[in-house]
């Protein structure tokens, strides 16, 4: 069969400039955002009034679940009105701004030891886990395409990593949406048991931060399980997350080689330019905004308002993280695709862990 | 069989009109640049 290049467009049809009535229509989703996001903060800070100053026993509930449990009940209940969703979408921006931000608290030199180290740790789990939902797939019957998808998504970076292998390795259009359906669906359950599961064993900020950091799929979740355990947690889960997701584009690029081999994908001509177009950008941003830090360009109290700053840009995210998740989602993508995904998951989350631990048991960081 | 999940509303969903990694850095360096220079002198929490 002969093969087709894919011929890579200069400028990505998402990012081509937005019209302003385009940016007027993301005034009501955005304030939507803020204001779960803030309402969230708020609840945390009365929950605490009234635990203090009146000693009515209230859940001791940090800010970042209370956004996610408002946008989960907005979003599973009423919905979220049309008017809504392109504003809603920009979660994706608050949450980028926030990482690149973060980078303000991470001088080079750690940057480089941690960054360093979740680059060795990523690329043993990367391996692994590849391994292990390929043969799941096998195992359970799933669409080959499918399966790589869900491989995809599970090792690198969730729907990103999803979206940008659909163009690819030209999957059908229903194995995209249960790929996309069962990594948000697992990126849920992680919000709720990987805290659980740090409280049991003890673990230390930084140990579970890089934790969430290597085995949640999806950014904005691996940030908010890093954060709901503290804010030092979930500035290291963005440092590990990161590190993953620089991996996207070789990962993809690799499913697209072999989808090409086999003729049921369209040749890469340009591998260098499909690389960079993978590349996630923001990364860039973090590693500016670090090296500024590093070199004296802030002082102790700027630093302190970029760290500030960054949780604030992180508020909006973690209400989007709330109201794009839809459980129904969870009954209507079909149970094989759920059960591979719990099952990689699972394994992703012990193989990390037993890194994790492996590298910080010496030091007492564990 | 038709597709359980509409996979263009999801796409939709995760999709923005700009390119937020763009975005993100140019706003993250501006607001830098006027905390840097005390344009804003502080943020609380």
């Amino acid at each position: 069969m002969p093969t087709q290049t894919i011929s890579l467009p200069s400028v990505q049809p998402a990012a081509k400039s937005p019209r302003p009535q385009h940016l007027l229509g993301l005034v009501p989703g955005v304030l939507l955002l803020f204001g779960i996001g803030v309402l969230g903060k708020g609840l945390e800070q009365f929950m605490h009034y009234l635990r203090t100053a009146h000693h009515i026993p209230t859940p001791q509930i940090e800010y970042v679940l209370w956004a996610i449990l408002l946008g989960l009940l907005l979003s599973n209940t009423v919905g979220v009105p049309r008017v809504f969703r392109p504003g809603v979408a920009t979660y994706e921006l608050w949450l980028k701004l926030g990482i690149v931000l973060v980078g303000a608290r991470f001088l080079m030199q750690d940057v480089a030891h941690l960054g360093g180290l979740s680059l060795l740790l990523v690329s043993i789990e990367l391996v692994l886990s590849l391994s292990v939902m390929t043969l799941l797939g096998r195992v359970f019957h799933l669409p080959p395409k499918l399966t790589s998808l869900l491989s995809i998504g599970s090792s690198i970076c969730g729907v990103t990593a999803i979206m940008a292998a659909q163009g690819a390795i030209e999957p059908d259009e229903e194995d995209t949406a249960t790929a996309i359906a069962a990594i948000l669906t697992l990126g849920a359950l992680a919000l709720f048991t990987f805290p659980a599961i740090g409280h049991a064993l003890h673990m230390r900020q930084q140990s579970y931060g890089i934790w969430t950091g290597l085995a949640v799929d999806n950014t904005a979740e691996a940030t908010v399980t890093g954060a709901i355990y503290g804010d030092d947690a979930g500035r290291f889960a963005v440092l590990a997350k990161t590190a993953r997701s620089a991996f996207i584009g070789f990962v993809v690029l690799g499913y697209a080689v072999y989808w090409a081999s086999q003729g049921k994908a369209t040749r890469v001509e340009r591998k260098g330019l499909f690389l960079w177009q993978k590349f996630p950008k923001f990364i860039l941003g973090f590693l500016a905004i670090s090296v500024l830090a590093t070199c004296g360009f802030f002082s102790g109290a700027q630093i302190t308002s970029l760290s500030n700053l960054s949780k604030w840009a992180f508020l909006p995210a973690f209400a989007g993280v709330g109201l794009r998740t839809q459980l129904r989602d969870l009954v209507n993508q079909g149970w094989r695709p759920i059960i591979v995904g719990v099952l990689g998951e699972i394994f992703i989350a012990i193989v990390t862990l037993g890194l994790v631990y492996a590298a910080y048991r010496h030091n007492g960081m564990w | 069989m038709s597709p359980r999940i509409d996979t263009s509303k999801l796409a939709a969903e995760h999709r923005l009109s700009f390119n937020a990694d763009a975005v993100a850095i140019a706003l993250a360096l501006a607001l830098a640049a006027l905390i840097r220079f005390n344009v804003i002198h502080h943020i609380g929490w």
